[in-house]
């Protein structure tokens, strides 16, 4: 599908990228359910990991630590990582399912997302006098993001992400502070939440619950990657996900936060929210499927909870990233009689 | 509430109220309490009272208004700062890729560092280098148009009299201009031309507030000289 809009690059085949699964295996009945993979956490549990390389880091560094890592940095969530940029960040969820024996196939797909904010910087000499900051946002799957492989052009999934983005964004970003300056924020999706499990028919393509998922993973990285610019915010802004799922594994109709669609068997309705912790403020809704008044209430109460847990993740990185930057006289000198006069400015 | 300020603060950090402090820099009040807009280190400045209670800053009306009211002792201005770790190395290299640099705006009064670009008629065009002290990630566009070289005789300024392309120039922002361009004034004595070299290449020193020397050549050039410190 791709090759056909895209003629200026040698296009992969559209089709998927994964592992063959034979014909003689197919034919045990009840081969491919096994695979499926099963939410293994509570419902309002968060996925985490805790073998990355950045706990690792802390842990030895610090081992009174220990607990404290253990508990908050559920996530891969890493800024300051172009040095080009003004300001970048990598957020990576990984699976949890354990990998199984008897295929190459990943049970479930995990998020990788990176950010990059270019700027503040002039605006191109064509563009119209602005006298606030203008934000671009640009989302782009890599072309092996997804199960089902992705063209090198933006598609409409890509642009409308991309809205949603800036969105969610242009709420927390002070836009005066910065006049005749454009900011470019730039994501991009290494491997995305793909939208069923893979044995389902067709694989749920289409269904675009694993968007909510990129979504809300776009959001709390482009928040980190802002923060990390330097840009005036009013807050930071994180991203969640809560759906109501259905399925024999989970017992019914319930609430689950930070839903993968691929442990699901039916998911009823989702919604990603970008949410502003110290404000108590949704900048974002993205509500789908069939929510009633009520259930659309609780859904967006789940994703703000769900927004909590990667807000406190951001918040970890970027004060432990500070404490590297951050001289020890400047950190040292909190009561303003004991430091030296300094010339200030008062800006707006 | 005699709470004591984080050492470093986050984006909506809050920091104090707006009876106790001033908001300064990297800071912005929210419902009367003053929050952290960036990441950095936090720190507050006992301000110097007559300067600074001024209304003539840009500080938000309730903070100017809690000042005249408590007039005896003024606040201390809280501000954050950008940390700039990560630029550390490569500050002051501009180019391609450099990474290096503050993010910084050039603001109405401000004093610049610009190099000359192009002339016409009626402007000389810049590129600002450097604003208030700090370098800039990217340059931005600067104009200086004729009635703002110098202060006097300003209907008889000729641009080519003024400046040559390449030249160093300390202006002061007057105007965030038009779409493209800042407008920079150089019409005091301190502000002008301040590196220049002659058309045979070499370096020049400054002699009179209007003309500068080849240091080899010994040849004589005009421009608008800034008056060296």
């Amino acid at each position: 599908m791709a090759a056909l809009s895209d003629r200026r690059r040698i296009n992969a085949p559209s089709g998927g990228t994964t592992a063959p699964v034979f014909a003689k295996t197919l034919k045990e009945p009840g081969y491919l359910e096994e695979l499926r993979p099963q939410r293994s956490r509570d419902p309002k549990e968060l996925r985490k990991i805790c073998e990355c390389l950045q706990c690792f880091i802390t842990v030895t560094a610090h081992p009174q630590k220990l607990k404290l890592v253990l508990t908050t940095l559920s996530t891969v969530l890493q800024t300051s990582i172009i040095p080009s940029a003004s300001g970048s960040a990598y957020l990576e969820i990984p699976n949890t399912n354990p990998p199984s024996t008897s295929t190459l196939i990943p049970p479930t797909s995990s998020l990788k997302i990176t950010a990059s904010v270019q700027g503040p910087k002039p605006l191109p000499r064509s563009a119209p006098f602005s006298p606030t900051l203008l934000l671009t946002t640009t989302v782009k799957f890599a072309p092996f993001a997804t199960r089902h492989r992705r063209g090198y052009i933006r598609d409409v999934a890509e642009r409308d992400l991309g809205v949603h983005l800036e969105t969610a964004l242009r709420g927390v970003i002070i836009g005066e502070r910065w006049p005749k300056s454009g900011v470019e924020v730039v994501v991009t999706v290494l491997e995305g939440d793909e939208d069923a499990w893979w044995g389902q028919d067709g694989g749920g393509n289409g269904s675009g619950w694993g968007l909510l998922n990129v979504l809300a993973g776009c959001i709390t990285v482009a928040g980190a990657a802002i923060a990390d610019a330097g840009i005036d915010c009013v807050d930071m802004v994180s991203g969640g996900v809560a759906a109501f799922v259905r399925g024999p594994a989970d017992g019914g109709e319930v609430l689950a936060l930070d839903p993968c669609p691929a442990e699901h068997q039916e998911i009823v309705a989702a919604c990603a929210v970008g949410y502003l912790h110290s404000r108590d403020e949704v900048t974002e809704v993205w509500l789908k499927g069939d929510a009633g008044l009520e259930a659309a209430d609780s859904l967006i109460e789940g994703a703000t909870q769900a927004a909590q847990g990667s807000f406190g993740v951001m918040k970890e990185v970027l004060l432990e990233n500070m404490g590297k930057n951050v001289k020890p006289e400047d950190a040292t000198s909190k009561v303003g009689g004991k430091r030296k006069q300094v010339e200030v400015e008062m800006t707006g | 509430m005699s709470q004591t300020l984080p050492p470093v603060a986050l984006p909506g950090t809050l920091l104090g109220s707006t009876t106790k402090y001033l908001p300064g820099p990297g800071t912005h009040i929210y419902e009367s309490y003053i929050y952290s807009s960036i990441a950095g280190a936090v720190s507050s400045t006992a301000t110097r009272a007559p300067s600074a209670t001024k209304p003539t800053t840009t500080s938000t009306p309730t903070a100017s208004t809690a000042t005249t009211a408590t007039k005896s002792k003024p606040l201390p201005l809280l501000s954050v700062s950008r940390d700039n770790g990560a630029g550390q190395d490569t500050m002051g290299i501009l180019g391609v890729g450099s990474g290096g640099g503050d993010t910084i705006l050039p603001e109405v009064e401000s004093i610049v560092l610009a190099r000359v670009t192009r002339l016409g008629q009626r402007f000389a065009s810049v590129e600002i280098l450097v604003v208030s002290g700090s370098v800039c990630r990217e340059p931005f566009q600067g104009m200086i148009r004729r009635e703002d070289v110098r202060a006097t005789e300003k209907d008889k300024v000729k641009i080519e009299e003024s400046f040559r392309v390449g030249d160093l120039v300390r202006g002061t922002v007057i105007s965030l201009g038009d779409q493209s361009n800042y407008y920079l004034s150089t019409a005091q004595n301190e502000l002008g031309v301040v590196m220049a070299k002659s058309e045979a290449g070499n370096t020049m020193y400054p002699v009179s507030w209007k003309e500068f020397v080849d240091a080899k050549t010994g040849t004589r050039e005009k421009r608008k000289v800034a008056k060296p410190f």
